[in-house]
């Protein structure tokens, strides 16, 4: 098992929502990529997350974002820390992520210390459908470069426990 | 008249609303609950073949995956008019109990618990799972997430993955289980029970010791007297994967008792002009508005709407506790007069989780589920099926029809929430009722009473919202209903 956890999340059909599931696909497709991080596609929240961020340093969370403050398509890369709004990474009937991580730290399990967002804006999320609105399917080429840049980073001594909020 | 909107801004922004209209002279006059919805639901599935929805459906609902799985395999064996062999039945009915293990619990200790072991008014920080753990020890979260990660592991053995079930087929099933998996699962059953007597002992030590509470639980703003729904077993006991449907009425007395391929000849949804959401009544009563009473046609079903339409539990510690409960909130314990204290739902929802304990264990005992024989291979087609499970939030159906090569040419949902749409608005209403007034401050516990009169049902919002105590980012905007203008808004988030 890496220390470095590339997690992919969403939901392969819904419209938009499917941006995590054909990321990690891509990333599993990358050779020069392997050992360097684990990839995993999970259409889960909360709760069943727990188990998979487990025993991991350093964590990527890959989603898709409504902001409605952007145009979608726009790659949203930020830390995430006590700050970051949780009601971005919750789902129904769960707990949200940092709180998933306060669990898991208050029983005494492994969590990453540093964890960072990459979020895509997204145009439709509510459409069943396998397929995805074009500004985020283009989205797919930039983001896979922001992952592998990442990756790259967080295997760096220069390695400090984050990127710089920023918007493109 | 003004508008108030209370709207959850989630990451799926703008879904998720709660109306209140307010007259003149500050009174409520309506309230409407909005839950969002997958769109395109029916054109995403004609022209896929059946035997798919089973995988397919578990996307619908990241909350609920194998009860979507369940609905949609056994509409689909009876698409193939086949009936399933013996052990594929019972492997899928022990699943199906490992699943509700797991899920009530999270429901019990993450998101309804806090409302009870941290009180409506403590500070929304505390609100949560971490508050309850702060409140009930560290030893009783490590016995949450070990109670969720059994659920999941029988989930594995028979459905092949952990969280999204894939192996059920028309026919049955398409993996066995063999000895050794048996005997884990007995293990994992003993051990659920165990978790179920602890689950007992928490809400009485926390819950039901506290009087506040309980007269919170019986107070008439959260109470409807509403026909009940919920699947019953051939002695009229609760069963979650397959029976008939039972209807009773508000005095709990049966109303109808139906297959499940009959449901359309009960159910029928109204719509509102307002609103995409379908309000499903009781056709041979009628839709009278979001009223109840005898007249009116809106129904629950839900974890307490399961219990007022059963006889018991078909498990000794479940029955026991079936008992106490009716007991204590009619006095009479046999279960005959109903229950419609809406928050009753919690204590509703630690009876059935009891129940689903010693299910598992009772289930896993049985040596027939390592029999070979757990598929039977359709061998014609009917072209139309409807499949029918209690899901943890309410009755759950599948209806498919299809063209002769098993391709889906029509389908229709009724998912557990929305069975509860027009109850859950009329909680919301009650609860708003005296809470919130034109020009009055809007407290977070003002927000989070009204929060409880829904998250009792445990609503299920079709795209990844959600409904955490204390998490759930809430916008109020009160309108000038003439002007449109704002004159109040309350945020949490």
């Amino acid at each position: 098992m890496s220390s470095t956890l590339v997690l992919c999340l969403g939901n392969d059909v819904l419209s938009d929502d499917a941006f995590g599931f054909h990321l990690a696909r891509r990333l599993q497709e990358q050779e020069e990529l392997e050992g360097k991080a684990d990839v995993q596609f999970a259409p889960l929240a909360g709760f069943n997350l727990l188990p998979l961020l487990q025993n991991h340093e350093r964590l990527l969370i890959v989603d898709t974002i409504v902001t409605g403050r952007a145009l979608p398509g726009t790659i949203h890369f930020f830390p995430m820390g006590e700050e970051t709004p949780s009601r971005l990474l919750t789902s129904s009937h769960q707990i949200s992520l940092p709180h998933a991580l306060a669990l898991g730290r208050a029983l005494g399990m492994a969590m990453p210390e540093s964890i960072d967002v990459l979020a895509v804006e997204a145009q439709d999320v509510c459409t069943l459908s396998e397929e995805m609105t074009p500004p985020v399917e283009e989205a797919l080429e930039p983001a896979l470069s922001r992952v592998a840049e990442w990756i790259a980073t967080s295997l760096s001594e220069e390695y400090h426990g984050g990127f710089e909020p920023q918007v493109n | 008249m003004k508008e108030i909107v209370i709207d959850p801004i989630t990451r799926l922004e703008g879904h998720g609303k709660i109306h209140l209209f307010v007259k003149d002279d500050g009174n409520l006059a309506n309230a409407y609950f909005q839950v969002p919805e997958l769109r395109g639901f029916e054109r995403f599935c004609v022209g896929r073949p059946v035997e798919e929805m089973c995988r397919i459906t578990t996307r619908i609902c990241g909350v609920c995956p194998d009860a979507h799985h369940m609905a949609a395999a056994k509409a689909a064996d009876a698409v193939y008019g086949v009936t399933i062999p013996s052990a594929a039945r019972k492997l899928r009915e022990l699943m199906y109990n490992g699943f509700y293990a797991g899920d009530h619990t999270t429901h019990f200790y993450a998101l309804g618990g806090p409302d009870f072991v941290c009180g409506p008014d403590a500070p929304k920080a505390e609100r949560n799972i971490l508050g309850v753990i702060a409140k009930v020890g560290l030893d009783a979260g490590k016995a949450v997430i070990a109670q969720r990660a059994r659920g999941q592991r029988i989930i594995e053995i028979i459905g092949g993955k952990k969280v999204h079930p894939v192996t059920s087929l028309p026919g049955g099933l398409s993996k066995r289980v063999t000895k050794e998996e048996q005997q884990e699962v007995i293990e994992i059953g003993r051990q659920m029970v165990e978790f179920g007597k602890f689950t007992i002992k928490v809400l009485n030590d926390i819950v039901l010791a506290n009087k506040a509470y309980v007269d919170l639980i019986l107070s008439d703003m959260f109470t409807h007297k509403t026909y009940n729904m919920g699947l019953v077993d051939a002695n009229n006991k609760v069963t979650f994967y397959d029976g008939m449907v039972r209807v009773t009425g508000p005095d709990g007395k049966e109303r109808h008792k139906y297959e499940p391929r009959d449901y359309l000849q009960y159910v029928a949804e109204h719509v509102e002009p307002y609103s995409y959401l379908k309000y499903p009544y009781l056709k041979q009563v009628g839709w009278k508005g979001m009223v109840d009473g005898i007249e009116s046609g809106v129904y629950k079903a839900s974890p307490l709407s399961r219990l007022n339409v059963s006889d018991g539990m078909a498990t000794p510690l479940a029955q026991a506790e079936y008992e106490r409960f009716y007991e204590t909130l009619t006095g009479d314990r046999s279960g005959r007069t109903p229950v419609h204290s809406t928050l009753a739902t919690h204590w509703a929802r630690v009876v059935e989780l009891v129940f689903a304990c010693e299910a598992v264990l009772q289930q896993a005992q049985d040596d027939e589920i390592t029999s070979d024989k757990v598929l039977n291979p359709p061998t014609g087609i009917v072209g139309e099926g409807v499949g029918i499970v209690e899901a943890p939030r309410g009755t759950l159906t599948h209806h498919y029809k299809t063209d002769g090569n098993g391709i889906i040419t029509e389908a229709n949902l009724i998912v557990g929430t929305t069975n509860n749409n027009a109850a859950i608005s009329m909680s919301i209403k009650k609860a708003a009722e005296g809470l919130i007034r034109a020009g009055q401050p809007i407290t977070d516990g003002v927000l989070n009473r009204i929060e409880m009169a829904f998250r009792a049902y445990d609503p299920c919002f079709g795209c990844a919202t959600h409904s955490l105590p204390g998490e759930m980012p809430l916008e109020l905007i009160i309108h000038e209903a003439e002007s449109g203008e704002v004159i109040q808004t309350v945020r949490r988030f």
